[in-house]
């Protein structure tokens, strides 16, 4: 889970950096489309992902352990 | 939100960037309230107060920041990636609908995509009901894709399928819904198939719990419900712009609330049908609504 926010830190900070990129130098319309589908999506995911509450230490097993398996 | 959007669409400079950001904010915020007002609708028809409009906004900003864990039968990182992938074909949407006016034909590959999302949606969670769901979404693409197919009508009669050549037609000709009135049917049972608790919506039939989405839970769930505001807004944006043309946004807000509240209507008194109802009735209604459509064209 600490990785995963760690990711979390370092998309946020990448998807940023293209967003503010495009924002401030208006550059070829394929790359805005393209850093819009790309990282607008990875900007959110990220923040999710920096902001969600974690399971303890000790539960996050049994929060993981899937109820349904197989058919 | 709305006076940015007339504020910058009077400056031709706009950055392309802020445009996206803007439409795409403006998709997610109008398109969860008009979920929200959906879900109202249904309750008040079912005699039940129903939660607030705003519900569905609230919520999914409520679940960014609920516990989230990841099950163990999960195919890490398809099952995360694929809610990214949701989020970003309906971007690419917004950029094709409300920013550029670009083609319809993209819309229908993006839908396409779309169902081939919702597919890998179940099947990465690991769950049955998400499986069984993930099955249902390729039961529903072979009903969804030839409804939508109705668009090559519009093609016949404008000679374009560009949105922006859709709306110059319109200007000089009138509006299409009363030129194509079966093809705006057609449509219109699309977005039913789309809207929530729709009788055609059996990739979500609450006999599979929650379809696709029921293993995507916590910070999963709240990237799903933002997509899904996006593509609601989208598909209302579409119907109303190649039926009616370039409204003002006043027209815009009524017409969307107007679908909105029809659809709602319609699934408060609805059943949820089972999948080889839901499919055949799809299928007729667009074989119907082409065949009709087509009569129509050639006979006035």
């Amino acid at each position: 889970m600490r990785t995963l926010v760690k990711y979390g830190y370092i998309i946020l900070t990448v998807s940023l950096v293209f967003i503010l990129y495009c924002l401030i130098f208006n550059p070829a319309s394929w790359i805005v489309y393209s850093v819009a589908i790309v990282f607008i999506p990875l900007f959110i995911l990220s923040f999710g992902l920096i902001t969600m509450a974690t399971p303890k230490k000790d539960e996050e097993e049994d929060r993981a352990r899937e109820p349904f398996i197989g058919y | 939100m709305v006076f940015l959007k007339v504020y910058f669409a009077l400056n031709d400079n706009m950055n392309l960037m802020a445009d996206i950001i803007i439409n795409v904010l403006i998709s997610f915020l109008f398109g969860s309230i008009l979920l929200g007002f959906h879900r109202k609708v249904m309750a008040r028809i079912q005699l039940r107060p129903g939660p607030p409009i705003i519900q569905h906004f609230l919520h999914s900003l409520k679940f960014f920041f609920k516990e989230t864990a990841f099950p163990k039968t999960s195919s890490m990182p398809f099952y995360i990636s694929i809610v990214c992938i949701l989020c970003a074909i309906w971007i690419a949407a917004v950029i094709v609908a409300p920013v550029l006016k670009g083609s319809l034909l993209l819309i229908f590959a993006i839908y396409a995509v779309y169902k081939i999302v919702e597919h890998n949606a179940g099947s990465s969670s690991g769950s049955p009901y998400g499986k069984m769901s993930c099955v249902r979404a390729v039961f529903s693409a072979a009903s969804e894709l030839p409804l939508f197919a109705v668009i090559f009508i519009i093609y016949l009669q404008v000679g374009s399928m560009n949105i922006s050549d859709i709306i110059t037609y319109q200007n000089i000709h009138g509006s299409l819904i009363l030129k194509l009135p079966l093809v705006a049917i057609v449509l219109f049972v699309l977005i039913l198939s789309k809207s929530p608790y729709s009788p055609f919506g059996i990739t979500k039939g609450k006999d599979i719990v929650s379809g696709y989405e029921t293993e995507h839970f916590g910070l999963l769930r709240g990237y799903i419900m933002l997509s899904e505001s996006i593509s609601w807004y989208i598909f209302s944006w579409i119907f109303l712009t190649i039926f009616f043309g370039d409204l003002s946004i006043l027209l815009y807000v009524v017409g969307m609330l107007a679908i909105a509240f029809l659809t709602g209507l319609i699934n408060a008194t609805t059943p949820i049908l089972n999948p080889n109802h839901s499919v055949m009735s799809q299928i007729s209604i667009a074989l119907i609504g082409i065949a009709g459509s087509l009569l129509l064209m050639f006979t006035f």
